[in-house]
Order: C-alpha cells, then structure tokens, then sequence
C-alpha cells in the first residue's frame, strides 16, 4: 500500500523546525513504526525516533499522531492510507525535544523518582519464602503494574502543560502502585507526600491520560484511588483534599454543590477573603446561588441514599475505584471483524473446525460446516 | 573509574549492578536503551524455579529436566548450582515487590511449561519479563538515590579495553548528545543480550544485534557453542511477535490446515508440550507437507475459553488482534517457528568470569553452558537473574580486591574517533539495510530450523560477500544527536562477524543435537564425537574453531524422547 506521511523534522544542533512529506510502499499489515523505518532504510537515513521491542512492551516509541500521542508500534496504517488522509508525526508533548522524535526522558524519569518508586516493607523481616498475598489484593495493583513508562499520558496532561512540576500522571500510577500494595508499609509517607503541591491534587481531571494510554492503565483512576486513600488516611491539608471534601459533604446534606461555602472551605477564611470581590460579581451575574439560606435540593434523599450504599458495601478508599475489566476487554473497541467474530462464536458457522488427533478425524467434517 | 561497568541493562544487567552495589562497590551501567527498554521486558511465560508450590519438586528433578533438555550439552555442574539457587533468587524478586500471580493459597502460581516434570514456571500472567524489569529498575532507581551507582543510559558500547591482559573498560558512543566516551572500571560485565535480529524472522528486539558477543570476540574471546539459536515454534505470522509458551502451558493445541493436532504424531506423551526444538522441526515438517496455511500452522486457544484467556493470556490476545487482526476467544492464532534465542555466547565459568582478567559477562550474551543445545522455556530468565548475581558479585569481589590503579590510557578513544570518522566521511556507497536484510533472509532460508550441507556451504560464501559489500557502507546521518544510523551500521558489522562464527561452527557439527539438526546428512545425535562444545575465536582469517569437554556430575547421555 502507498503511505504518506508528514513528519515534523527538529535539529537539535541548530534549532531548525521543518514538515517534511514521505511517500513509501508499504505492506498491508504494516505500523507506523514500521513506516519510519521504510522512511529511514529508503529515503532519509537521518530522520531519529526510538524504538526496540516492536511489540508494545518496552515503551520506546511513544510519539504524536495529529496531535495526539501513540506507540508507533501501536499503530497500524492500513485504514489511515485508504482514507488517503496523511497524518502529522511529532514529538511527544511536554518534554524537550532532542532531535525530531526523540524527546529528553530526563525530566519524565525525575518524577518517577520523586515518588520513591520501590517497596519499601519497613521493619518487617521479609518472610523465608515469599509473602503470602491472595491474588484478589494484588489485582488492586493490576493496572498500575501494566505502566511501561512510554510518556504517552505526559504528552498529553493537561496540568502538566501548565504545571511543568506537577508530578503527572505516569509517576502517579506508579506512586499508586505502592500505596496499594499489601506488602508496602510506607502508605502514610507516601500518600502525605504524593498530596504535597503538585501532587495528586493538581490533577484538573481531564482524562486525556486515561483516554491515550495505550496500556489501559488509567493514571486518571490511580489518582482518583490516591486521593480516596488519602481521605481515609485523614491526609486532607491540601486545597485539593478540602475542596473534594467538601464537594462529598454538601452534597450529602443539600444534594447540592454549594459553591460559595466552597472557596471558604478549601483556602480558608482568610485567603478566601480575597476573593469576595469576585464572588460578588459572580452573585450580581446570577453565576452562583445567594449563600442563605442554604437551599436542599428536593430529591436530596438519593444522594445521602448514595453515600450510604457505598459506606455500607465497604468501597472507601481505591476499592471503591479498583476496576479490572477494562485492561481485559480494552480491545475490544478497536478489532474491525470482532462482532462478526464474537456472533459466530468459536466453533459456529465459518469457524476454524474442531480440533481432532490423529486418527479420529471422522468428527471434523460437521465442525467445518 | 568505576569499581565495576556493567554493559547492558536487561535482567541480566541490572541484576549484576545490583549485586556489585550490595557487595560494596561503585557501579557504572552502560547501555544503549533506557534499561526498562530492555528486550528483557518482552518475555511473556515466566521464570523457573523448582519451589513446589502448585506440585511436588525439587532442585534435582529441574537439573534433570535441564539436562535432559540441553541434549546433554548442558555443563551439569553450572545446571545444578543454577537450580539449587533459583529458588533463593525468585524470593528475592518477590521481596522487592515483584508482581508475580498467586495461586490460591497466596503463594506464587506455578504454570507447566515445555518439557518441564512438574509445573514450575513462576510467572506473571503473561508479562513476566515486564514486571522483572521493572521491578530491578524500582531496584536500582533505590540505589542510584543513594549515590555510587550511576546509569550512563543510551551509551552505546563498542569496544572492550584491555590494557595489560586487563579489561579495564568500553569505549561507547553517546547517542544521546554525540562523541566517544570512554567508561572504565576495575570489573566490566558484559550483559547485552541476545542476537536475534541476525534472522529475519525473530522475537527479539530491534536491539538485539550480539553487540557483546562481538565485542568479546575481537577482544580474543572465545565464543561457545554458537550454533546453537533455538527457534520459537509460535511466532506470529506475519509479524515474528513470540505467543508465548504459556499458551501451550495453559492448554492451547497445535493444529495443521486440517485441524489435526500434529504434535501426537511426533511426540506422543508430551505433545504440545514438547520441547521446543522438537515443536519448531514438527511444524517445519508440517508446513514444508503442504499442510500448513501461509507457511505457518495455528495455534489454537478457543477451547479454553473467554474467561481463561481474558485473565491469564490478555497480552497474547492483544498481541494477536493487534497484529494479526484474530481475536484467539474466537479463531486459532497462525504461528510459525522464528530464531528466538542464542544458547551459545562468551564463554564463563559458574561465576561468570571469562578468560579475559577483570571481565565477566552474563545472561543471553554469555554461555555457562546451561542450556547446551537447546534451552527450555523459563530457564532464561532464571539465567539472567540467577548467574547475572554470580557474576555482579564476582566483579565486584575482584575489582574491590584488585587496589587502585593509575589512570587508563586514552588512546582507545583516539582509535574510535579516528575510525569513526572514517566511517562517517564515507559518502559514496551502499546503505546498510539491504545487507542486513539479505542476510536475515539467508540466514533463515540456510542455517533455519534445519540444516543442509549445500546451504550451509551456500551461506558462508555468502557471508563473504555481504562483509565484502560492509565494507563500503555509508551512514547517511553524519550528526551527532541521537544518530542512530551510526549504531545500526555498527550493529550490521557485529552481525556479520557472528553469522560467520554460527555457520562454520555448524558445518562442522556432523550430527543433530538440539537446535542443530542436520536431517539429510547426519541425522542421529553422535556423542561419541560431539558430545562437546565448539569454541570459536577470532584469528587472522576469521574465526577458527576448536571444541571442549561438556563437564559431567550425574546424569549420562541418554535417547531424548518426549
Ligand atoms: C519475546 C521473548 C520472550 C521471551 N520469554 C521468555 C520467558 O517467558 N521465559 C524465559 O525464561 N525467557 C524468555 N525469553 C528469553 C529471555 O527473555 C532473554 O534471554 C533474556 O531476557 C535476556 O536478558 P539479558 O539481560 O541477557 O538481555 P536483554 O534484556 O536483551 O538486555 C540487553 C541489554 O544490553 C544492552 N545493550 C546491548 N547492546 C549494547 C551495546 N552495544 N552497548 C550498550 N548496551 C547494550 C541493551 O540496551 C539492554 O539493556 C524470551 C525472549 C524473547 C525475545
Ligand atoms: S486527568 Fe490529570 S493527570 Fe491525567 S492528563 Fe488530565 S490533568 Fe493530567
Ligand atoms: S500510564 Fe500509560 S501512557 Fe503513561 S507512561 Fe504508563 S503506559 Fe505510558
Ligand atoms: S517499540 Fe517497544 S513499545 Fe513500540
């Protein structure tokens, strides 16, 4: 098949930025990765771009693909080149850029330090043999374990963007990855540290990690679980904490968000003076409710119902957010012929026959059917 | 100086830093990947250690089935210290956090894997390698926290120095921002893997080019048993991923075009859990009938159902879906054998120390021998854990006992600048990629799962030429930032010089042991003359090769049936 592509070309020695246009033959089954090195073998052996495994696992190629990041890997060409539309190849976002897909790691792997990435099992003596931990407490930390350090999620963070300090999302999976181990006996530290500035708190939520994970990691989920821990650990001096503190208890008691107590309860009487000025043009707008007297949303019941369903069932904390399906069934969005597959069944119509050993061959003849 | 250079950052590599760090050195990690982008992380199945937990074993029972397994080439003194300590060694990882599975007990799942007795295989669904290497990364990030342990990533190493029958060192390129460094140590360790990419059809990585083979080799080295490159009999078709064993482990079936389970014809009681030279030779065989699709067989996994392969074989799956467009819930996988690991290499004792004073080397790159001529699944990463201490510790131990030492010359550095630059002013010529696909494409087609004297013949002269077109390659890319053009280049000569090594070893190997199996000429496994290992050095004509005893405690030479 014929590929184009345009790829933002950086000289790192000389600070020169440039589109350039590639045309290449391709074969069908062929992956971005696989295009880059067409390009690189056949037409320009200068163009730079990490890769190694080709196979998803090593976190090598992480690059843009308009605009959004992708493993190159990753990233199979058959429908983009039918579509005779010609893709944007760019470095990954929020880290400086070496030479034209190659970004500098270094400021990604800082963060992976600063949350003191290893098990730390304090003063317990590990035990002769292994730890005995049943399986359903390790899946807790199933996702997060998933992480192969692409950079994918940083690329796109938001927070970061505007917070080059914000811890981000690929360390913050990776804090969680400790704090939910039952092996790890430094939860407080971790989690006081993890709520300091630019911790999990300056997350603005926006999911673009979870949504470019090519792992099914979900970072958003693991700061989410961060924070439920947190809460429950009493971990709450961060605006962040207070705020999503707050957040659960007006809801509970009015069904509602009562923004105006909201900035006095996260910053403080006294910071949140400061803001009255704003506040007030905000009432004069009409942009938030007067603050007395307090008004009960009509069908509060359901929220405190809410809330206590979820104290009941015991889902504080990250069990509440722990879910497992999505990595297992994170294909099946993208698989063309996989309804068509998943209709037949294994064995239907159109399937692969029946498996037989030699010499019972007589049963298959129904199976191919 | 370092007290020790560690060259190369996979399982192996990070292992043998970490030892050396506990011993008390200061530790200096060269490699040319970020060290969690090590090919290390691709392994799938799992990791062996006879702890008994799913079944009844011990230590003797995994030295036998190793034994066994090698064809007898295996040295049985190296196979029995590395069962005795794997044990120790899969504690260990746990204790660091490893995130192995559990069985219902609590304790580390163990899954059946290839002509294993009993089910030994630790794993981590089918991520093993990645959480391995991720949790030695948690590792050394501890150490590197605590100051004398210093990671020089995306260095690529070149040359060894030897300086008065010493090794005292590498000679890199810095990828990253350009120019010949020079890292040196009282101790190096060589652990840069596997060379897979000499065939086009492979499971190894782009990385994995027998970087410290080759280096070894020029250094004088000894190579050992070279011709020994075990083909995985599932690799993905048409893209050479590996599926892993696992899924045979875990019940999956091998089917011809027909749907007939073929491996009941070749290996009555194991069946698909033969091991893997016997599986790779059935399909060939399978395929070369004309009962194959595509040149490949199928691996078939339906039977097993949603559930099962949802929670222990999801990477497989996306491998497959990914790659081959087959969801294996609902259709068989097609797979075909692809060049998957070098059981020979540099040549060590059980403490990884080479004949080179100061140099040790462990893991893929190395030859214990362990494996002799054929490895089984799960030993490898055992390997590179078990032997990658050994030699950490060994390194360490000699450079802490050797004193200081003036400063190392830096001539090495002027050489490399010097032939560097040669090679980067070249403009007229050919480019490397047609060389190095030529020869991944003979390399299958001559020295594959099996070998013919003509082909083999064939390949060598063929060898000759594509070091003759080497010669004149030109890198394209004459910067300095991340010019992995120049690597590459690089990379092909290594390749060249060991593809040579691998088929003179193999013609002269008249017999079929292992991997190597000669089905025209001399089919039967000779013990008599080759029950040992051939050595390969580098003389003024290319490699010369020589043999050496195998080292024998229990178990003698015995038919191989499974
Ligand atoms: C797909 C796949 C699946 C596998 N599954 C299993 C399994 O389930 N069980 C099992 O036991 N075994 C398995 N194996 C085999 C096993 O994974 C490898 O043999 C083992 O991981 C090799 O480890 P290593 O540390 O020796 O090398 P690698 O992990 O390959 O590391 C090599 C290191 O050396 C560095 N390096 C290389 N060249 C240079 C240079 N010139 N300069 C500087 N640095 C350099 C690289 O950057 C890298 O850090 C599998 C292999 C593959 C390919
Ligand atoms: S959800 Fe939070 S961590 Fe994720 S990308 Fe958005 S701001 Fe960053
Ligand atoms: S969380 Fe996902 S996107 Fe981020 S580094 Fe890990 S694998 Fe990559
Ligand atoms: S090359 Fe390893 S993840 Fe893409």
């Amino acid at each position: 098949m014929k590929v184009a592509l345009k790829i933002w070309r950086y000289d790192g020695a000389t600070g020169e930025k440039a589109l350039r246009e590639y045309e290449i033959e391709a074969p069908e089954e062929a992956t971005l990765l696989d295009c880059l090195d067409i390009i690189k073998d056949r037409h320009d052996g200068t163009l730079a771009y990490r890769k190694s495994c080709r196979m998803m696992i090593c976190g090598s190629c992480g690059m843009r693909m308009d605009g959004a990041a992708v493993l190159a890997c990753k990233t199979r060409m058959a429908e983009i080149a039918a579509s005779g539309h010609v893709p944007v190849i760019s470095a990954m976002g929020n880290l400086p850029v070496l030479k034209d897909l190659v970004v500098d790691m270094t400021p990604f792997w800082q963060k992976i330090r600063a949350v003191k990435p290893w098990l730390d099992t304090g003063y317990v003596e590990p035990p002769e043999k292994e730890f005995v931990v049943p399986q359903a407490e390790m899946d807790v930390i199933h996702k997060e374990s998933l992480c192969i350090m692409c950079g994918c999620c940083v690329s796109e963070c938001n927070s970061m963007e505007a917070d080059p300090d914000f811890l981000g999302p690929a360390a913050l999976a990776k804090g969680f990855r400790f704090v939910g181990d039952p092996r790890d006996r430094a939860t407080v530290e971790r989690l006081q540290a993890y709520s300091d500035e630019h911790g999990i708190w300056d997350c603005t939520r926006c999911y673009f990690c979870n949504e470019r994970c090519p792992k099914g990691v979900d970072p958003r989920d693991a700061i989410a679980k961060l924070g439920a821990e947190a809460m429950r650990e009493g971990i709450d001096s961060d605006m962040g904490a207070r705020h999503a503190k707050w957040f659960v208890t007006s809801a509970k008691t009015t069904g509602w968000l009562r923004e105006t107590e909201l900035v006095p309860k996260t910053q403080g009487v006294v910071r949140s003076l400061k803001e009255i000025g704003f506040a007030m043009s905000l009432l004069r707008r009409g942009k938030v409710p007067p603050p007395f007297p307090p008004h009960v949303a009509k069908d509060v019941d359901e929220a405190r119902q809410l809330y206590e369903l979820v104290e009941r069932e015991g889902h504080e904390g990250a069990r509440g957010i722990v879910q497992l399906e999505k990595p297992l069934a994170r294909l099946e969005r993208h698989e063309a012929g996989y309804e068509e597959a998943a209709a037949r069944g294994p064995y239907g119509p159109g399937s692969f026959p029946k498996p037989y050993l030699p010499g019972e061959n007589e049963s298959t003849e129904e199976g191919a059917a | 100086m370092y007290d020790v250079v560690v060259v190369g950052a996979g399982c192996a590599g990070m292992r043998a830093a970490i030892e050396a760090y506990d011993t008390g050195a200061s530790v200096g990690v060269v490699s040319k990947l970020h060290p969690t982008r090590s090919h290390s992380g691709a392994a799938e199945g799992g990791i062996n250690a006879a702890l008994g937990n799913t079944a009844e074993d011990s230590p003797e029972k995994h030295a036998f089935d190793t034994v066994k397994g090698s064809d007898y080439l295996g040295d049985q003194d190296a196979i029995e210290i590395f069962t005795a300590e794997a044990p120790g060694d899969i504690y260990q990882l746990e204790h660091w956090g490893c995130v192995f599975s559990r069985n219902e007990e609590g304790k580390l799942a163990q899954r059946p894997f290839g002509a294993a007795g009993s089910p030994r295989t630790v794993y981590s669904a089918d991520i093993t390698g990645h959480v391995l290497v991720h949790v030695l990364y948690e590792q050394l990030m501890k150490r590197m926290e605590e100051g004398s342990l210093v990671v020089h990533e995306e260095s690529f190493a070149w040359r060894l120095m030897v300086e008065d029958g010493r090794c005292v060192g590498v000679v890199c390129w810095d990828l990253v921002r350009g120019g010949v460094k020079l890292v040196t140590g009282r101790s190096v360790v060589l652990a840069t893997g596997g060379m897979g990419r000499i065939y086009r059809a492979t499971t190894n990585a782009y990385s994995c080019n027998g970087d410290g083979m080759a280096m070894a080799l020029h250094a004088g080295l000894p190579l050992k048993d070279m011709e020994f490159m075990q083909f995985h009999p599932t690799t993905l078709y048409p893209s050479g991923v590996l599926i892993t064993e696992g899924c045979r482990g875990e019940g999956g079936y091998l089917l011809n075009r027909d749907g007939e389970r073929f491996m009941a014809r070749y290996a009555p009681n194991a069946l698909e859990l033969a091991s893997r030279d016997v599986v790779s030779r059935a399909e060939t065989t399978e395929i070369e009938a004309g009962r194959g699709i595509n040149g490949s067989v199928l691996l078939d996994l339906r039977h097993l159902g949603a559930e099962k392969i949802l929670t222990r074989l999801p990477g497989s799956r996306e491998l497959a879906m990914t790659f081959a467009g087959v969801d294996p819930i609902y259709d068989p996988i097609p797979v075909r054998p692809g060049a998957h690991y070098m059981m020979g290499g540099v040549a060590t004792d059980n403490w990884g120390a080479t004949e080179l004073e100061g140099l040790y080397a462990a893991g893929e790159v190395a030859c214990v021998s362990v494996h002799g001529a054929n490895r089984l699944g799960g030993n490898s990463l055992m390997e590179t854990i078990t032997f990658g201490r050994r030699a950490g510790r060994a390194a360490a131990e000699h450079a802490l006992a050797s004193g200081r030492r003036g400063e190392v010359s830096d001539a090495p550095a002027r050489d490399a600048e010097r032939d560097l630059a040669q090679l980067l002013s070249r403009t007229d010529g050919e480019r490397p990629w047609k060389i190095r696909d030529e020869l991944g494409a003979s390399m299958l087609e001559n020295f594959g799962v099996f070998r013919y004297p003509d082909r083999m013949e064939r390949q060598l002269e063929l060898i000759q030429e594509l070091r003759e077109r080497y010669r004149n390659v030109v890198v394209e890319d004459k910067g300095e930032i991340f010019n992995t053009d120049l690597t590459q280049a690089l990379e092909l000569g290594y390749m060249l010089d060991l593809a040579w090594c691998m088929v003179q070893a193999g013609l002269a190997r008249e017999e079929s042991r292992g991997a190597h199996s000669r089905p025209a000429d001399f089919p039967e496994r000779d013990d008599e003359r080759f029950l040992k290992h051939s050595i390969s050095r580098w003389g003024d004509d290319g490699p010369e090769l020589s043999y050496e005893e195998v080292r024998m405690t229990r178990w003698q030479p015995e038919v191989r049936t499974y």
